[in-house]
């Protein structure tokens, strides 16, 4: 299945955390269903961390899949040379900030019933 | 009736910002109330500035006081500007011949779930708007990038009803003025409530501003937006500062300066300084990733 961000979200700027969760959802329903997507930013002439962190940082959310599942099923093509180091950005981010969470709700939950 | 005057002089300094929040908190009592704001004795004001007068009308509209602003015409013999960023015809005041120039980006205000008329307001202010300043492509993309995670961070953080707007170019200077206001939640509140920790207010600023905190505690990832308007303003010699409650922060030629206020404004400034002339290598990260095993 090919995705081309610009169709989807009718603009080419892909900036809002609106718009990146429309694309999250599509990657979602496509996963759950074991569609590998093609995901087409040609067209997309300015990016945030805002909209790439709901689109593909909210993939790691829950553990819902890991990094061999979104290397193997999720291809990411024509992204502007500018944008590229974004990626890696909200990849790396992404994955500190579920591994924090996790970490905070292991010590709430130690903190409330205890660790034994 | 109740008639304020704005002070003299109006500029981007703790000074200034102290001027328009005090404004605020003189009128905080006032509800269903007739309010004349007078611009009798302003004889400065910057610009882009306006958002954060909009915003505190707006508060005073919020509690059904009707606002009106007077004595334009005085600061019209000093200077045009605000007539010209459509501040002043944003209150039913207009004026013919005026000095003709297209280096504002007119004061607007926009609703929180209208980011698609944000998206339209940058491309025709600032990006087909033939006046302003030459510079090179790769640092116009980081510009446009930085005031758009400026106005999401405040849209999205905020929980507000308006974002409002305004900016200013100085075509023989290279540089780009920009203020973000938003009239929701403050950062100080928001960052207390996520720390639960007491702290200076600029020391909440201070915190949300490092690359890595977020208060989000959804399915998204936060923590990115600010940190690296940080990291580009400080590549770019720009100036940010920063207004949340009572809390000032400031990011100028790579120094921080952090100040507690006498006053609070209900909401959050942002003011942003861009120098057009910089053409340092905006790397934001070491190395461009492999995109085949970017996960």
């Amino acid at each position: 299945m090919q995705l081309r961000i610009i169709d989807i979200i009718k603009t080419n700027f892909a900036v809002t955390t609106d718009d990146g969760d429309r694309i999250f959802d599509l990657l979602d329903q496509n996963f759950s269903k074991k569609n590998p997507v093609i995901l087409d930013f040609e067209g997309i002439t300015l990016m945030t961390t805002a909209f790439l962190n709901s689109s593909i940082g909210q993939l790691y959310s829950n553990n819902k899949y890991s990094s061999e599942f979104l290397n193997s099923n999720l291809k990411i093509v024509n992204v502007q040379e500018q944008d590229r180091s974004l990626f890696a950005i909200v990849v790396k981010r992404a994955k500190e900030y579920f591994a924090d969470r996790q970490g905070f709700e292991r010590n709430t939950s130690d903190s409330i019933y205890g660790s034994d | 009736m109740k008639i304020v005057y704005i002070p003299s002089k109006i500029t981007s300094d703790v000074n200034g910002y102290e001027l328009l929040l005090r404004l605020q908190s003189d009128l905080s009592h006032f509800i269903g109330e007739d309010i004349h704001i007078s611009f009798k004795n302003v004889y400065w004001f910057e610009a882009n500035l306006v958002a954060i007068l909009g915003a505190i009308i707006e508060d005073l509209e919020n509690r059904h006081n009707r606002v009106k602003i007077i004595d334009a015409e005085y600061f019209r013999l000093k200077n045009d500007i605000l007539f010209r960023n459509g501040f002043f015809p944003q209150y039913g005041i207009t004026s013919s011949s005026l000095f003709s120039s297209s280096t504002q980006i007119p004061y607007m205000k926009f609703k929180e779930h209208e980011p698609q008329l944000y998206n339209d307001y940058i491309q025709s202010e600032l990006l087909d708007n033939k006046d302003f300043p030459r510079h090179s492509e790769k640092l116009g993309g980081e510009i446009k990038r930085n005031i758009f995670e400026l106005f999401e961070n405040a849209r999205t953080h905020g929980k507000c009803k308006h974002i409002h707007t305004c900016g200013q170019f100085y075509p023989t200077r290279k540089k780009l003025h920009i203020t973000i206001v938003d009239t929701g939640q403050t950062i100080v509140n928001n960052v207390k409530d996520f720390l639960k920790k007491d702290m200076k207010s600029s020391e909440y600023i201070d915190w949300a501003m490092e690359t890595g905190n977020t208060t989000k505690v959804g399915n998204i990832p936060g923590g990115l937006g600010l940190g690296l308007i940080f990291e580009f303003i400080n590549l770019n010699k720009g100036k940010i500062q920063v207004v949340s409650s009572n809390g000032y922060w400031e990011l100028r030629e790579g120094k921080i300066s952090k100040h507690d206020l006498n006053f609070s404004f209900r909401g959050t400034i942002a003011n942003l300084e861009f120098d057009l002339t910089e053409n340092n290598h905006y790397s934001l990260a070491d190395e461009v990733p492999q995109f085949d095993i970017i996960f």
